[in-house]
């Protein structure tokens, strides 16, 4: 569904982002992307709905260069990705229901959505949403009331407004504590298995991966140092390790005992 | 290692003796020159200023004197205390800052900083001098401000007065001449009746060194009038201009009979005829009975004060309507995070910050001096005066709460699909509202605020009424006026507070 072709991505102040880039995405996969902080991960995924304009490549979506498009045209294809934020990237004031009410702004007439009114189809289906993640009961408080596991259930919940056929999820679980990780990104993975929602997410804790991931990139200062499978995490050499996370990293794998 | 460093930032630059040395003729030198660059510095500056002021203030006590020990002299015969004082604590510090000297030049010696002490009494003890300050006259000069204090603490039974009922009956006079005296009025029956005799006179005249001379002696008889009632005798020039005529210093009452009579000997009053004046003048002396009927209406200050308060309120809201209006466009221009793309936006930025900050600085109440110039007397120059400075104040905090904006919920609109208009709308609006609306309601409650005390300088408001009666000494109703201003503002105060925490 989603074909990546030698993706390069230099900033304005003559950082190389990305560099030559390509991968494809098969419908269904939950992809995870590793690397350091800076490797390149969220300027990948931004460049995906072209929330940054890459600067050379192609990114094929359905069949669609989404790299070519003029910004015009951009809106059509961007309603179909989803995106999930490490820092949620709630409208704070605003409440619950206006937060996941605003994933559907890319179907509905611009100007009548100015008002602030959306149709009762809408509310009701974002109603059902927030029913399916649990947390209905919150609807009608402040974004900024709710703990940092449910104002991320509210991200999901403005991403599927978007009936998206990807998720885009930029390090979803970095501000969360382990148990909520879980539960956040068994959130994803069901949607992922269930609605057949492919998603491409990037994480740091391997074990989180190999749970996770049916396939793994790897990224270090923008190049794609490693790919495999969740299972091949597992198996990682030191080597590869050192490929992704740099000669100086240590390799710990905590509470695991020998068998 | 360490204890090879502290040694090496210990070490002196000059010995103990010349840093002593250097001190004298310049105070503070040794420490400078021994490396203690701002402890020198500081105490040079401390000194030299000390000094400087010290003289100033002698020269100011003992002003006229010339030679310096003549200055001395008188100052110490005016004001003792201060002189003697510092001038020892010059001499201590003098002293302090020798001894300092030596010591920072040793090795390893802490820092003391009970000479900043000394220094900063110094300094405390030359303001409390320059600002004439003199704690007996709160208490030694309480009792006599009590009187009007206790006007103004509760003014109460000013606020209400009574409908009136008038009495009274009038005889004409004719005034510094003899030609054609008036005629004694006719008596009617049931109507009060007042009799001047002679029928002409003389007024009280002021000599060429503003002394009183007395004016003729008028025998005022009448009756008729409401029995053992008090009786006010009033004049009336002869254009009608009516006031009360005083005998040593009151008012000049009687009291009736139990016929309804009196009578009363009344030195005719000062008054100015001028020169324009024509003919014969006649004036008029009135015998009058003023009775209060039962309803209690509203004084004419409590009427004056709440329809001045209302104005204040109203030029409070409109000055932050044009502030609002005025300043959010500038608002964007002084936002850094808008105007950072090119050199030129910088430089809008810098300019348009350098103005709003020049124009916040100054106070309303010298925007109103010069509005008053600009607009005339009145409320609207009120306004331009707190509109001004509103729009430099809102302006600034408008654009604070545009750099303050969290780019992530923009983003997350953006990878919505929605377009430009609704990123405003719903990421960019419902960031900004909170802010906004915190901002101006703070505003009015200030406006308000300001608007109070706008009116002494002429820009309309309650604040003239008040100064006026505190000129007239009028007391109880600026009194009135001082408790609708205050209650005015804690309810403004109060709910602007609210309707704040409500929106952050």
């Amino acid at each position: 569904m989603l074909e990546i072709k030698n993706l390069t991505k230099v900033y304005d102040d003559g950082t190389v982002a990305l560099k030559n880039v390509s991968f494809d995405v098969q419908d269904g996969e939950f992809l995870v992307v590793i690397g350091l902080s800076g490797s390149g991960k969220s300027t990948l995924l931004r460049c995906i709905n072209r929330l940054i304009d890459p600067t050379e490549g192609q990114i094929i979506f359905n069949g669609e260069d989404v790299a070519a498009l003029p910004q015009s045209d951009l809106r059509h294809v961007r309603r179909k990705i989803g995106m999930v934020f490490q820092h949620f990237n709630l409208v704070k004031r605003s409440s619950v229901l206006t937060n996941v009410l605003a994933g559907r702004l890319g179907y509905i007439n611009p100007y009548k959505s100015l008002a602030g009114n959306f149709p009762p189809s809408i509310r009701k289906r974002a109603l059902e949403v927030l029913d399916h993640l649990g947390i209905a009961n919150q609807a009608k408080k402040r974004a900024d009331e709710l703990s940092g596991g449910q104002q991320q259930r509210v991200g999901i919940a403005r991403a599927l407004m978007q009936d998206p056929e990807l998720i885009l999820a930029d390090e979803p679980v970095a501000s969360l504590d382990p148990v909520l990780a879980h539960s956040i990104l068994g959130t994803l993975e069901s949607l992922n298995q269930e609605t057949g929602i492919t998603v491409i997410c990037s994480l740091h804790y391997l074990d989180l991966v190999q749970r996770y991931a049916t396939r793994v990139i790897g990224l270090r200062s923008g190049e794609i140092v490693y790919r495999g499978t969740g299972k091949d995490i597992r198996q990682m050499t030191d080597e590869e390790f050192k490929d992704i996370y740099g000669e100086e990293a240590v390799r710990v794998s905590a509470g695991k005992r020998e068998e | 290692m360490s204890a090879a460093t502290k040694t090496k930032e210990k070490k002196p630059l000059i010995s103990p003796v010349l840093s002593l040395i250097l001190s004298i003729p310049v105070p503070g030198l040794g420490q400078l020159v021994s490396g203690k660059i701002r402890r020198g510095l500081l105490l040079i500056g401390s000194f030299a200023t000390l000094a400087f002021l010290y003289w100033w203030r002698l020269k100011a006590i003992g002003h006229r004197q010339t030679t310096l020990i003549d200055i001395f002299k008188k100052a110490l015969q005016l004001n003792g205390l201060f002189t003697v004082l510092l001038l020892i604590g010059l001499a201590g510090l003098y002293a302090w800052i020798l001894v300092d000297a030596f010591k920072q030049a040793k090795k390893s010696r802490p820092e003391g900083t009970g000479i900043f002490f000394l220094i900063l009494f110094l300094f405390f003890a030359v303001g409390w001098q320059i600002s004439q300050i003199e704690m007996g006259k709160l208490t030694s000069r309480f009792s006599e401000a009590w009187v009007p204090l206790k006007k103004i603490l509760w003014p109460w039974d000013a606020a209400i007065t009574y409908e009136k009922d008038v009495f009274e009956a009038a005889a004409q006079i004719l005034v510094d001449s003899d030609e054609a005296p008036p005629p004694v009025p006719e008596q009617k029956e049931g109507e009060p009746y007042l009799v001047a005799n002679p029928t002409y006179g003389n007024l009280s005249r002021l000599d060429e060194n503003n002394k009183v001379i007395p004016g003729s002696r008028i025998n005022l008889k009448g009756s008729g009038f409401k029995p053992e009632t008090l009786t006010q005798i009033w004049w009336a020039d002869s254009i009608g201009n009516e006031f009360r005529p005083r005998q040593e210093g009151q008012y000049v009452t009687v009291i009736t009979d139990k016929d309804g009579a009196f009578e009363y000997d009344l030195i005719m009053p000062y008054r100015l005829t001028p020169p324009s004046a024509v003919g014969l003048q006649y004036h008029e002396v009135m015998a009058r009975q003023i009775f209060e009927k039962g309803r209690a209406l509203p004084s004419e200050p409590l009427i004056l004060t709440v329809d001045l308060i209302i104005e204040t309120i109203f030029m409070g809201m409109m000055a932050t309507f044009f502030g609002i209006i005025l300043s959010i466009p500038v608002s964007f221009l002084a936002a850094r995070n808008l105007m950072s793309s090119s050199w030129i936006t910088v430089t809008i930025y810098y300019v348009t910050r350098t103005i709003l900050n020049i124009i916040r600085s100054i106070e309303p109440l010298i925007w109103a001096l010069i509005a008053v110039v600009w607009v005339g007397l009145g409320p609207f120059a009120g306004i331009v005066a707190l509109t001004i400075h509103s729009v430099a104040a809102l302006a600034k905090l408008y654009s604070e709460a545009i750099e303050n904006i969290d780019p992530g919920p923009i983003e997350a609109i953006q990878a919505t699909g929605a377009t430009k208009l609704q990123v405003i709308r719903y990421a960019v609006v419902p960031q900004m509202i909170p802010p906004f609306v915190s901002f101006t309601i703070y505003r009015w409650d200030i406006n308000v605020r300001m608007s109070t005390v706008i009116g002494m300088v002429g820009g309309g408001g309650i604040g003239f009424l008040l100064v006026q009666y505190i000129r007239l000494l009028d007391y109880k109703s600026a009194g009135i006026a001082v408790w609708f201003i205050a209650v005015t503002v804690s309810i403004l105060d109060y709910v602007s507070a609210n309707i704040r925490k409500r929106f952050i």
